[in-house]
């Protein structure tokens, strides 16, 4: 540990990492200088780490030596020494300050040989800040970093977001971002990044790299399950879902939360045997209703999982199911009517309607069940007309319950 | 807190950290801390230290010990610029401690603003309590109240944010203030028809719509320091009820995502349950159930923010029911006004603004469905309200 090292070892060990990134610099090396700056990952003690505990005057010796970039090696060497002894915190504003002189040094380079590094940075940030939150929440102190972190990634998403050879790495940092608004619930702000990334007419969507694409693809999606615009969250969230890396189960995973309530409501339903191999089944219960046209189950499922559905945002877009369920029973009911007496099958009184849903112990009356009727028709989920004085739905004879064909209730 | 307008001269731009830091700085008056969720201690009893430098200092405290400094008293009095209810006696150029209130100041200079101009939390409590009384008073035509107390309950507001007060007072001043928008938005549509009325309905919408904003993140705030408004499922649940009227575009959050980010006690709670069953009720088309429930479960507020919606549930309602019926088939009026609570008369007007005939079946009136006339009125005719007949009744 570090109370055996010596003070030369630990400034031969300090040295040879400041040497390294230096290196990394002056040779170009992406790849070198992005695993130089993980610092979130690294385990409470490492070579280095040790030797910054054991030799407290480091901040000098990477003064001293590379004088022209101490703005960006001093704080970094000071976040990787407060990672390490957990105080993070003072981790994030140490690595925040290397973050802006790295971006400074970056927006000088002319090519874009650092852009691996630049996203290590990106990355960092917002898990150091995560961090650094946790510890300021639990010391009853206000937890401002990760919001200071979107910040930062504001600075490097303009930097990156503008056209050039650099803009190839926008999408990456767009998609940080979008985890930070997510996690903080101020998604509202991604609106101007999504502006920039789909108005850009000199640079392909199609161009950037398949899991930033995804993963883009996933969080604007997702917006559109809360816009309620259920045509372009299915364009968005199946993109995703096609091109996400089949390995992946748990981002597969994610993607299916969100589209599944999606399908739902154009008209698709899954097969139980996808629901259980990604454990979905919250959504069984909702499927089934759907399927046998039951309103009690479908209340039951959303009342069971009500937490889980509003947190994630799709509760609102089950609910307009009941819709659909209605349609279903009403079909059912002419399925019978049918094999009973073909000749009035497409005639339904309301009052049938009204004793199959007291079967299922929902409690309507016949104007309630009018007025559900009248609001099928009106949407199309029902061909046909209500009489109103006789109380009877008449269906058309053609088509009488018209499919969605992939439009949203 | 007020995400727009009062924005530029109050410290804290926004509780939970929406949009960017900074907001506050360019105002002039450095903001005590990042604008802080917590509101660190300091912000909420702001003790002077002086060993602090000027620009980090604790918010401004107010001395002020009356509704309107005196300072300002003069001033308007000199200007001729007392607002009725302040005169004494009718005269335009007098006014007295117990009747003029701090106007509301759009480009206030927080470089030389002085505790004398500022009223403390104690000062502000009695001023809303007296604009409050005022809504009651019949001396005057509502519209001067309303415009009166409009103005006045900003100058409220913009007192506690430069105070950056955030506690329980302030929360229930702010509740208050909702309560004055909320009780106009009803009055107004009602009293007058013409598009005067229709600008300070679109004007007090906004507001109700920032203080509620506003409100919501003082609860948060509150929240942390594990402390509760009594009223706060009900004000919540004024969020979802507004969605009614289609108010959504001036929403900042889309309502799932708003669901998600409540806490689970208010969300359960039966005035929330009642606004989300009833917005269920009106995307399903359930109109039956939806006016059983306003009459039946809504409180004097929730009642009087759904009332000036009501009749575009209704014309929505007619819309389904002349696309949906048989041509054949008359539609009684009778029918149609137990299940929309509306008096018949006025549903015979308001099928008439939305293009339908209305036609003599059986010696009661009627519209006959599928009339290709029908069109969504762009201005809805007053609502009274909730009406129940005696049938109904029994």
């Amino acid at each position: 540990m570090a109370a055996y090292l010596s003070m030369g070892e630990a400034h031969r060990r300090i040295g040879d990492y400041l040497s390294r990134v230096t290196n990394a610099i002056s040779y170009s090396d992406g790849a070198a200088l992005a695993s130089l700056l993980s610092v979130s990952s690294a385990p409470a003690s490492t070579p280095l780490s040790d030797a910054l505990a054991a030799f407290p005057d480091f901040p000098r010796l990477a003064g001293d030596r590379f004088p022209h970039l101490a703005d960006f090696l001093v704080p970094l060497l000071r976040a990787i020494h407060s990672h390490s002894i957990q105080r993070f915190a003072d981790a994030y504003s140490s690595f925040e300050k290397a973050s802006n002189a790295f971006l400074q040094e970056f927006r000088n380079w002319e090519t874009p040989w650092a852009m691996e590094a630049m996203h290590t940075v990106a990355l960092e940030i917002r898990l150091i800040a995560e961090k650094a939150d946790r510890e300021l929440a639990t010391n009853g102190k206000n937890p401002d970093k990760l919001q200071a972190a979107g910040s930062f990634l504001m600075k490097v998403f303009g930097t990156l977001a503008v056209k050039g050879p650099k803009r190839i790495g926008a999408l990456y940092v767009s998609c940080q971002l979008f985890k930070i608004y997510f996690r903080l619930g101020t998604v509202n702000l991604c609106r101007s990044v999504i502006r920039s990334i789909e108005t850009a007419r000199n640079f392909d969507f199609e161009d950037f790299p398949v899991k930033d694409k995804v993963t883009y693809m996933y969080y604007t999606g997702r917006l559109e399950v809360f816009n309620e615009n259920f045509l372009v969250a299915d364009q968005k969230l199946t993109y995703a879902l096609m091109h996400c890396n089949p390995q992946s189960q748990s981002n597969l995973r994610r993607i299916l939360k969100f589209l599944i309530p999606v399908k739902l409501s154009i008209g698709v339903l899954p097969k139980r045997t996808l629901l259980e191999r990604y454990n979905l089944l919250e959504y069984a219960d909702v499927v089934t209703a759907l399927k046998r046209g039951d309103l009690r189950l479908l209340r039951q499922a959303l009342d069971k999982h009500e937490d889980q559905f509003l947190k994630s945002g799709v509760y609102l877009v089950l609910e307009k199911l009941e819709l659909k369920v209605y349609q279903r029973l009403v079909k059912k009911i002419h399925i019978i009517q049918r094999q009973k007496e073909p000749a009035k099958a497409h005639q339904i009184k309301l009052d049938v309607v009204v004793r199959a849903l007291k079967w299922l112990e929902i409690d309507m009356d016949v104007d309630e069940v009018e007025c559900i009727m009248a609001c099928l028709i009106y949407k199309n989920l029902i061909k046909g007309y209500f009489a109103h004085k006789s109380k009877v739905l008449v269906l058309s004879k053609q088509d009488p319950f018209p499919k969605l064909n992939g439009k949203p209730v | 807190m007020d995400r727009r307008g009062e924005a530029s001269h109050r410290g804290q731009s926004s509780y939970r950290g929406r949009g960017w830091r900074g907001r506050g700085r360019g105002g002039g008056r450095p903001s005590p801390s990042p604008p802080s969720s917590t509101a660190s201690p300091a912000a909420l009893n702001p003790t002077p230290t002086p060993a602090v430098p000027v620009d980090d200092a604790a918010p401004i405290m107010g001395t002020c010990p009356d509704m309107c400094p005196a300072r300002e008293r003069v001033q308007r009095e000199r200007l001729r610029d007392l607002a009725v209810l302040e005169r004494v006696g009718g005269d335009p150029t007098r006014t007295s401690p117990s009747l003029a209130v701090k106007k509301f100041c759009r480009t206030i200079s927080s470089t030389n603003v002085l505790p004398s101009d500022i009223r403390p939390l104690p000062v502000l409590q009695e001023t809303m309590d007296y604009l409050l009384h005022l809504l009651d008073s019949s001396e005057h035509p509502f519209e001067t109240i309303h415009d009166f107390i409009f103005d006045r309950t900003r100058s409220i507001r913009q007192d506690l944010s430069m105070q950056n007060m955030v506690n329980d007072q302030a929360v229930q001043i702010y509740e208050d203030v909702v309560t004055f928008h909320i009780r106009s938005h009803q009055r107004l549509s009602t009293s007058c028809q013409d598009s005067d009325a229709s600008s300070l309905c679109y004007l007090n919408m906004e507001q109700l719509t920032k203080c509620l904003l506003s409100l919501y993140d003082m609860y948060h705030v509150l929240h942390k320091r594990d402390s509760h408004s009594k009223k706060e499922a009900e004000y919540y649940s004024f969020y979802v009820l507004l969605h009614l009227g289609c108010k959504i575009h001036k929403m900042i959050d889309s309502l799932s995502l708003w669901y998600g980010q409540l806490a689970s006690p208010v969300r359960r709670s039966k005035e929330m349950i009642f606004a989300r069953t009833l917005l269920r009720c009106y995307r399903l088309g359930n109109f039956k159930r939806f006016f059983c429930m306003v009459a039946a479960e809504a409180t004097d507020l929730q009642l009087r923010l759904v009332e000036p919606f009501l009749n575009e549930v209704r014309a929505r309602a007619l819309m389904y029911f002349n696309h949906s019926g048989y041509k054949l088939q008359h539609h009684p009026l009778e029918h149609l006004s137990g299940i929309l609570m509306i008096e018949e008369s006025e549903l015979e007007s308001l099928c008439g603004i939305c293009g339908l005939e209305i036609s003599k079946s059986e010696g009661m009136k009627a519209f006959v469905p599928k009339q290709t006339s029908f069109t969504l009125p762009t201005f809805m005719p007053q609502s009274n309200g909730i009406y129940i007949s005696r049938e109904v009744e029994r």
